[in-house]
């Protein structure tokens, strides 16, 4: 990857829409970044982890979301320009302090990345960030295009100034993950001395609530009259339009395209609004007042919707009737991605006309418009990843315990072990460090009866993150679990961030080293470390914490990921099947590598009816060779 | 119950499931699937197999005790008190040191060591017990490792894993000592109609064991650890009736517990279980009612007439006649058993037509209920 210096200003070039919002903030004269990874938000602090020494900016990757929000609003604090990127799910984790930083306001630039994630290609949820500029009373820019993410980026750390607050920017995974021509600017080296200094008394403290809470609304009123005159607010189309689309965000080109499609130009206008909250309520007024035929288009909740319904309600008597069209009424859906198909299904029905039928390289254009976006979804490890092969003795020991126990778990790669490579083990997958408070949780119901052992799964990234609370609440209560934490050295879901147990900074310079083993050792509790690749070693162990009934355990189920092992070292070992002694689907093994191990690396071949090693696929791990029952799997050292 | 061979699955669901395995171990050894954990058989995935060897194996899917019959003695099923016998004395070792390690007379161990002696057998599998009084299936190569098997744990150990797996290695000629269901489930082997068999042509002797019941490790090892540390116990003794007890033996201390105390472990299984003195085996050995130190020894085939022979001629073993008394005593027992049994499968199944896992003759089951 080419890093976002890399290209002149005024020169055209293809960004990714992550890499449009990183290069707008170099250009705003950004000094401090950071964030927890979280997809789709990460190359955005990736990105200018690679440039932090060439720039002298400061970068990092935050143990969670709200440390992140909370150090880049001290940068602000001292007076310099700060970014923050996090994922929909982060937002949560960051809001308590994003609630009463909208009090207090900042000082320099702060803008605050809300990556959201329609139709949750990789995240637990689909929420729709937006109604915490509503409930914060800040101010939200939603771009709609590449050149809009890195223009945006860079105007909203001056509206930031202006206004003394947080400014809002939501992107959604089309935006920033597809591709797209932006013209560039100039970055701008920080050159701000930092320094802290509150101006006036309490300015950064809960003092002085409603006063402070009466100044965020004249800020947001401020904000609204801004926003009136905003380049990133245009309308196109008739003058008296028989169907107006408000639109915002990536629903823009979905209109653009359907309206084309639809060859319906000159009945069908678009306001496409690029500052969703406040609304700008003079233009949105004005534009309203042209049709009486309203269709929202926007991902995923009605939320501009919702507030459009609430201006008309305010000020109903100058706009005369109007209807409107959109989730509430059915024609469009208040969940997963929105595409031009449907966006043309809905105008259609509006205006009562026959569906066009779609040029059947219409798919095609589409695709190749949206940056070719529709990723493979990932439905099972990675050959010889480590979390395989820990699920694996997890399953056994549980049902050799046979008390009915169960794992709960929460996010990174291993939530795939909700599915057939992870044989289904993980019962509950909701939040970050939530598979250890359930686990305190289910770990208490004994005197209700409750008499299951409870195993809790959480990778090492996500540990940090906000397992630890969790860790030591169950080690106060004397809650009754094991916890397994996944280590394998990297955050790999996201993109193999470091994180405080990787011993390597964001910019990649040494850092210190957490040391798991200390840190759980120091609440007085057992802790155990495992090679998930020793079968023999992990079963056991797992089968003695889970039996050992009482308060809180520890298993640390150590290897790298496979993706990591791959690129550091070469494989341990050569693998191969000898086809004489592979029984295959006959009694006695029944296909149990190929067929409930699952391994990428093995494939069955249905002509000599034996499994075989993919060469190209298979990671060396050797770890099938330990579950062949008829020791048919030979690992030769590499 | 039809006697289709089905597999893992209705394993589970026929058998594990209503709480009719013995524990034999029959089922385990063959497959990454099933495995025996402290008195459980475990299903660790599930196989999709529709035939499997653990279900054919297995004594409680279905038994054609003609057949088996038929296959280890070459005569139809007798359907009377004590199976197939030629012959019935009482015996035990001559050894003093086998005697003092044995359960009774120690014609057991006396018998499997002098077979690997002779080389009639390389290798036994037999049935150790761990420091918690934990037993499953090993197999023995020498005099010492069958020496160090011998007692009795009540607990129901899944012996015939340890022959599975062992009869796949180098082994040519295999005895195993067995209870009941142990050499109901040998015999099924033997008659099995599946192409893929394990090795069954390896077993060249079945020394049986007279079985009540047996018991179900977890609760026995919970109900005994809050009497004694398990680790300390050597031995466990059931006394001739009227004593009606269940002793433990530590090294330095017998701890007496009232009989009806272990009832509740006994196995479900052993509810419907028809066979008291392994009328399957080449011979059959239990205790001497009233005749301490020594063992009754049913002689039942050709093989096992020859190895009490020879043992007695080379002074390995003493035999003395059966008392009268003795053997209608062990008739009545072991027909009461079979009532017992049979009625127990009756009231399970609802039907005298349907016997869950047996197949018999309605008059064979009309004379035993008789
Ligand atoms: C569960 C069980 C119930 C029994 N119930 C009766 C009964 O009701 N009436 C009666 O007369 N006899 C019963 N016996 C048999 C009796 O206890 C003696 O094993 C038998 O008389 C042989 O005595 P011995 O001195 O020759 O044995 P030993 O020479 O001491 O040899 C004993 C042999 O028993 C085997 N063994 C030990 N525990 C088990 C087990 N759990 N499963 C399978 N094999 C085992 C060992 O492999 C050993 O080789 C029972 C045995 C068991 C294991
Ligand atoms: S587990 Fe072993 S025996 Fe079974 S199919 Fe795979 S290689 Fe063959
Ligand atoms: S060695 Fe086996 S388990 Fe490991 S990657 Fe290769 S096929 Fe997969
Ligand atoms: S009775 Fe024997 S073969 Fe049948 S399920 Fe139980 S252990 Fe397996």
């Amino acid at each position: 990857m080419t890093s976002i210096t890399a290209y002149e200003p005024g020169a055209s070039q293809l960004l990714m829409g992550n890499e449009a919002i990183a290069r707008g903030a170099l250009e705003a004269g950004v000094g401090f970044a950071s964030a927890y990874p979280g997809t789709p938000s990460s190359e955005i602090i990736g990105s200018l982890a690679e440039v932090a020494g060439e720039m002298g900016i400061y970068v990092e990757w935050s143990v969670n979301e709200k440390v992140a929000l909370e150090a880049a609003a001290a940068a602000s604090f001292a007076g310099v320009r700060a970014i923050v990127a996090m994922k929909q799910n982060g937002l949560n984790v960051a809001s308590d302090f994003l609630m009463t930083l909208n009090l207090t306001g900042t000082v320099a630039g702060l803008v605050l990345v809300l990556c959201d994630d329609p139709a949750a290609l990789s995240s637990t949820n689909e929420q729709d960030s937006r109604p915490i500029a509503k409930w914060a009373d800040l101010p939200l820019l939603e771009p709609a295009t590449f050149q809009e993410a890195k223009d945006m980026t860079k105007w909203a750390f001056e509206l930031s100034e202006e206004i003394k607050n947080v400014c809002l920017i939501r992107s959604v995974t089309r935006v920033s993950h597809a591709r797209g021509d932006v013209r560039l600017g100039e970055p701008m080296p920080p050159g701000r001395q930092a320094r802290f200094a509150s101006t006036t008394v309490g300015q950064f403290t809960s003092m002085f609530v409603p006063v402070k809470h009466s100044l965020l609304h004249q800020k947001l009123n401020k904000t609204r009259e801004i926003f009136e005159s905003s380049p990133f607010n245009w309308y196109a189309g008739p003058e008296k339009p028989e169907l107006l689309i408000v639109t915002c965000g990536s629903g823009w080109y979905y209109s653009l395209e359907a309206v084309k499609t639809l060859g319906l130009e000159s009945s069908v206008g678009i306001l496409k609004l690029g500052t969703t909250w406040p609304l700008p309520e003079k233009l949105v007024q004005q534009h309203l007042a042209r049709t009486d035929k309203v269709l929202v288009v926007e991902e995923v909740d009605p939320f501009l919707e919702g507030n459009l319904k609430e201006l008309v309600g305010d000020t109903f008597s100058a706009l005369g009737p109007l209807t409107f069209y959109g989730k509430r009424s059915g024609h469009l859906p208040s969940f997963g991605e929105l595409d031009p198909d449907r966006v043309m299904g809905a105008v259609s029905s509006v205006l009562g006309r026959e569906r066009a039928a779609v040029d059947p390289e219409y798919a095609k254009k589409a695709q190749a418009l949206t940056g070719g976006l529709v990723q493979a979804r990932m439905i099972g490890f990675c050959a010889g990843c480590p979390h395989r092969a820990t699920l694996w003795s997890v399953k056994n020991a549980l049902k050799l315990d046979g008390r009915g126990g169960f794992v709960t778990g929460d996010i990174g790669c291993y939530t795939m072990g909700l599915g057939p490579t992870g044989f289904f083990q993980l019962k509950t997958t909701q939040a970050m460090g939530s598979g250890a408070g359930l686990a305190c949780g289910f770990g208490k119901l004994g005197r209700l009866g409750f008499s299951q052992p409870v195993l809790a799964v959480c990778g090492d990234s996500t540990f940090f993150h906000a397992a630890i609370p969790a860790l030591i609440n169950g080690v106060y209560n004397q809650s009754n679990f094991t916890l397994i934490i996944l280590d394998n050295s990297a955050t790999a879901m996201t993109g193999f961030q470091p994180h405080p147990g990787t011993g390597a900074s964001a910019v990649g310079e040494p850092a210190p080293k957490v040391d798991l083993e200390a840190l759980c050792g120091s609440l007085g509790i057992r802790v155990e470390v495992a090679d998930p690749f020793d079968l023999q070693d992990t079963t056991p162990k797992l089968l003695d914490l889970m039996q050992d009934d009482r308060g809180v355990r520890v298993l640390i189920s150590r290897r790298k990921c496979a993706l990591v092992r791959a690129r550091e070292e070469k494989a341990a070992y050569k693998v191969r099947v000898d086809s004489e002694k592979c029984r295959g689907e006959s009694c006695g093994c029944a296909r149990l590598c190929t067929r409930v191990f699952q391994c990428p690396g093995l494939v069955w071949d249905s002509e000599s009816q034996t499994a075989k090693i993919d060469e190209v696929i298979c990671s060396g791990c050797g770890v099938c060779a330990d579950i062949c029952p008829a020791s048919a799997i030979i690992r030769e050292v590499a | 119950m039809s006697l289709e061979v089905k597999g893992c699955r209705e394993l589970q669901s026929e058998v594990i499931a209503r709480d009719l395995c013995t524990l034999c171990g029959a089922c385990v050894g063959m497959c990454p699937y099933l495995v025996a954990y402290r008195g459980r058989i475990v299903a660790l995935d599930e196989c999709n197999l529709a035939q499997g060897r653990c279900y054919a194996f297995c004594p409680r899917t279905s038994l054609d005790l003609d057949l088996l019959s038929q296959t280890v003695f070459g005569v139809p099923y007798a359907a009377d008190e004590l199976g197939t016998v030629q012959e019935i004395v009482i015996a035990r070792a001559r050894d003093e040191g086998i005697r003092s390690k044995a359960q009774f007379g120690g014609t057991v161990t006396a018998l499997a060591s002098f077979a690997l002696d002779q080389g009639l057998i390389d290798s036994a599998v037999l049935t150790a017990s761990d420091e918690d009084m934990l037993p499953s299936g090993t197999a023995a190569a020498n005099a010492a490792q069958i020496l160090g098997c011998a007692g009795s744990n009540f607990a129901a150990a899944p012996t015939l894993a340890a022959f599975n797996r062992h009869s796949a290695g180098d082994a040519q000629s295999i005895g195993v000592v067995a209870i009941p269901c142990q050499a109901l489930a040998l015999a099924n082997m033997r008659a099995s109609p599946l192409e893929n068999r394990n090795n069954i042509d390896k077993l060249k002797l079945v020394i049986g064991l007279f079985c009540t019941w047996a018991l179900r490790y977890e609760g026995l090892a919970r109900f005994l650890a809050q009497k004694v540390p398990l680790n300390r116990i050597v031995r466990f003794d059931i006394p001739p009736p009227p004593a009606n007890l269940f002793q433990v033996f530590t090294d330095s201390t017998r701890i007496d517990i009232p009989l009806d105390d272990v009832r509740p472990f006994i196995r479900p299984a052993c509810d419907v279980c028809i066979d008291m003195t392994a009328e399957f085996a080449d011979i059959s050995v239990g205790a001497a009612e009233g005749v301490r130190g020594w063992n009754t020894l049913i002689i039942r085939s050709h093989a096992g007439r020859e190895l009490v022979e020879a043992a007695r001629a080379k002074g390995i073993i003493e035999t003395a006649p059966l008392p009268e008394q003795n053997l209608a005593h062990l008739k009545e027992a072991s027909l009461l058993k079979k009532k017992r049994g049979l009625r127990k499968v009756i009231e399970t199944s609802g039907s005298e037509d349907d016997l869950l896992y047996l197949k018999l003759t309605s008059e064979a089951v009309k004379g035993l209920l008789s």
